[in-house]
């Protein structure tokens, strides 16, 4: 009996080992992504990985900003989702903190024999601690750009011709927001304005950046405006003080900035394309057309600039499964993320299913989506550094945004806008460049 | 089951130790942490009294102190004298008194995210129901509320939203005063501001030293209004303290900093309601039937 008892005491252990051991080459990974609006899309791309790499994956998603606010917690608590989304604008802190895996082996492994198959030139923005030699610690997963948007029906109706694809110089544009600002009740309200911006960075830096401008120093570490950046800010604080074609930003209070284009408030907006979607949900059931052209040159333009940057994927350098994490994120960026899975406005980075016809998306607007690869070529600089977020204002609305936002209502000058920013960039740079 | 006498801190002992661990322990690591440089993600690093030096020279620091000040000694008289109002309406003997108590309340309760979206519709400088109102009546031209005032707009509806609080609080201060004291003045021909003056006042004096405490606490952690409204712009002209804290520690990931702002705000509120209870004995009375 007792022998007995011995031998099923060892069998059951023998079999309980086995089971273990299968439950233990089941992998979940957690991924974390930042875009309510994507949610759908993206949890059947999840789907279509997990399937393919017979792993599990529990996907979480948050908007931003409290998507960083949630992702920092956990970073604090040692626990970050194996794979997340990550931004531009903060890469390089969080490869500076040791939180992101360095990827170049699995990028010279996976990628680069297949290199013409991706827009590899975007991993630059991951790479550390040099932009061009450095080893990659994120890998893009879409382009995104900013570009003007116009309205083509209030175009017809003003009897003047589109934006040209070779770009409007600043006079051209005027001309036109000055036809296109219209009081049709010859009330004094403004029912159309030509133009819609404020301080935000989505809509000055692409101005800046095609009249030769720059808010940085050489070397971005110090906040250091050029003649050029101060011309652009000059003329686009004209355009509400003096031209009266755009609306100080108080006058649409209430509404959310992204709206005003599609609510027919403005014909003309520079943001980022990522908008695409947002005019496409305000606008359905509409006939009103509107396409993409690039951002008007200044006087002192060096060139066509795009102002972009790709969105990434980091991998948790504390993942327990790396090999399973990248092979996620490989799935999730190649060719089986067809075009009805890819987000409206942002360029995938399989190269093949953006140069895709049906991305083109021909039966909707905008009329000409195939401008974003056109315009892509002319990828320029950026003014991401660390501590952008606070000395730009992105969150609060307080910094560089601000200042600007306060000139083009005429309560400082251009100069003592700039002044005022300087001073909070410079500390803000300081604590991350300089002595504290 | 024979007492002891740790018997009863046995019983208090759950108490005790959630507010060990969820109050006093965070107290105590904010103020190791305001000597450090943290962002949250990497190890802190000891920086002294760095960032005190930094809050009392930063320009931002005293805007933000002052708009704090300015909020408190905006908001809480306004609730206590709005509250007090509508508890003195709420509290007779009317059928249906009860639906008009809710609704004073309803908007304490309501979520502070559909109470912004909606004021924000208001103050909408170009399509809001208040500058439509005004521009039909007195043919005025439109105002930037959230741009121009932002700060009392977040008072005023700060004091919208939580009045009915204060009030079901004064209504129960009202209800433990004995009517035989009215009845007793109006025999000696008190007319009712005098009877609301010579006793209403006096006997709802411990109430009103309650509110005051809680409305001065309240007006110096206001966040979710400012969160919701303004995100304290613009330029920081509506950043209250407590948003100020919270930007630092969660937007900027300035931990260190934010701990220190956080101490400089328990201490004034700490010496404010010190100050309040000394005074007390001035106007509260003690004894009340």
């Amino acid at each position: 009996m007792q022998r007995r008892t011995v031998l099923l005491f060892a069998l059951s252990v023998v079999l309980l080992s086995g089971v273990v051991s299968v439950q233990a080459q089941d992998v979940t990974l957690r991924y974390f992504m930042w875009d309510p609006s994507f949610e759908e899309s993206e949890q059947q791309m999840v789907d279509i990985c997990a399937a393919e790499l017979g792993i599990n994956v529990e996907m979480e998603v948050i908007g931003t900003p409290d998507y960083w606010t949630n992702l920092q917690a956990q970073a604090a608590a040692g626990d970050l989702p194996d794979i997340f989304s990550m931004s531009s604008g903060f890469v390089d802190e969080w490869i500076a903190d040791g939180l992101l895996l360095n990827i170049q082996e699995y990028i010279d492994r996976d990628i680069m024999p297949e290199a013409d198959n991706y827009f590899t030139g975007l991993l630059d923005v991951a790479r550390a601690p040099d932009k061009t030699t450095g080893d990659a610690y994120a890998f893009p997963f879409a382009f995104v750009e900013t570009v003007l948007f116009y309205n083509l029906d209030a175009f017809d109706a003003a009897g003047i011709e589109y934006p040209s694809e070779e770009g409007w110089t600043w006079d051209e544009f005027l001309a036109a927001a000055q036809a296109l600002t219209i009081d049709e009740g010859d009330d004094g309200v403004i029912d159309q304005y030509g133009y819609w911006f404020y301080g935000r960075y989505a809509h000055i830096e692409s101005w800046v950046y095609n009249n030769g401008g720059s808010f940085l120093s050489d070397d971005r570490t110090a906040f250091a405006p050029n003649d050029a950046a101060v011309e652009t800010l000059e003329f686009l604080v004209s355009l509400v003080q003096e031209h009266g074609v755009a609306p100080v930003r108080s006058e649409m209070d209430g509404i959310r900035q992204q709206d005003v284009f599609p609510l027919g408030l403005a014909a003309m907006w520079v943001d980022g394309a990522w908008n695409i979607s947002n005019n496409r949900d305000q606008l359905e059931g509409t006939d009103v057309r509107w396409g993409l052209a690039p951002i008007p040159q200044g006087p002192s333009a060096e060139g066509p600039a795009a102002y972009g940057w790709p969105d990434l994927m980091g991998i948790s350098a504390g993942t327990e499964t790396p090999d399973e994490a990248w092979a996620f994120v490989h799935c999730m960026t190649g060719p089986l993320r067809t075009v009805e899975l890819t987000f409206p406005g942002k360029i995938p980075v399989y190269r093949p299913t953006a140069e895709s016809e049906a991305w083109l998306e021909l039966d909707l607007m905008p009329a000409n989506k195939s401008f974003l690869l056109d315009w892509a070529v002319y990828t320029g600089p950026t003014s991401f550094t660390p501590g952008w977020g606070e000395w730009r204002g992105y969150v609060d609305g307080a910094g560089l945004e601000g200042q600007i936002d306060a000139a083009v209502a005429g309560d400082l000058t251009v100069e003592e806008a700039l002044a005022a920013a300087g001073e909070t960039a410079d500390a803000v740079l300081g604590r991350f460049y300089g002595d504290e | 089951m024979r007492y002891k006498k740790i018997t009863p801190y046995l019983f208090i002992a759950p108490m005790l130790i959630g507010l060990i661990l969820f109050r006093l322990g965070p107290i105590v690591a904010a103020l190791f942490i305001s000597f450090t440089k943290w962002n949250i993600r990497t190890p802190p690093e000891y920086l002294g009294l760095a960032n005190y030096t930094e809050m009392f020279a930063s320009e931002t620091f005293w805007l933000v102190l002052k708009n704090t000040l300015v909020f408190a000694v905006a908001y809480v008289p306004g609730v206590m004298i709005l509250a007090l109002i509508m508890a003195l309406l709420v509290n007779q003997k009317l059928r249906g008194i009860g639906f008009y108590r809710a609704l004073f309340f309803m908007p304490y309760i309501t979520s502070m995210v559909a109470v912004a979206m909606v004021w924000n519709w208001i103050f909408s400088t170009r399509f809001g129901i208040l500058n439509n109102t005004l521009r039909s009546l007195f043919g005025t031209s439109n105002t930037a509320w959230l741009n121009d005032y932002p700060l009392w707009v977040l008072i005023i509806v700060t004091i919208w939203k939580t009045s009915g609080f204060q009030m079901m609080i004064y209504v129960a201060g009202l209800q433990g005063i004995p009517g035989y004291l009215y009845e007793a003045a109006r025999i000696d021909g008190a007319t009712r501001w005098q009877q609301f003056r010579y006793i209403t006042l006096p006997l709802l004096s411990p109430i009103t030293f309650f509110i005051l405490i809680f409305s001065i606490i309240a007006a110096f952690r206001t966040f979710e209004v400012t969160f919701a409204m303004t995100g304290g712009g613009p330029l920081n002209r509506s950043t209250t303290l407590a948003y100020y804290i919270y930007q630092n520690a969660f937007v900027f990931n300035r931990m260190g900093f934010a701990s220190s702002l956080a101490y400089v705000l328990m201490f004034i509120v700490g010496v404010i309601t010190v100050l309040n209870f000394y005074g007390r004995r001035r106007w509260v009375i003690k004894d009340t039937y």
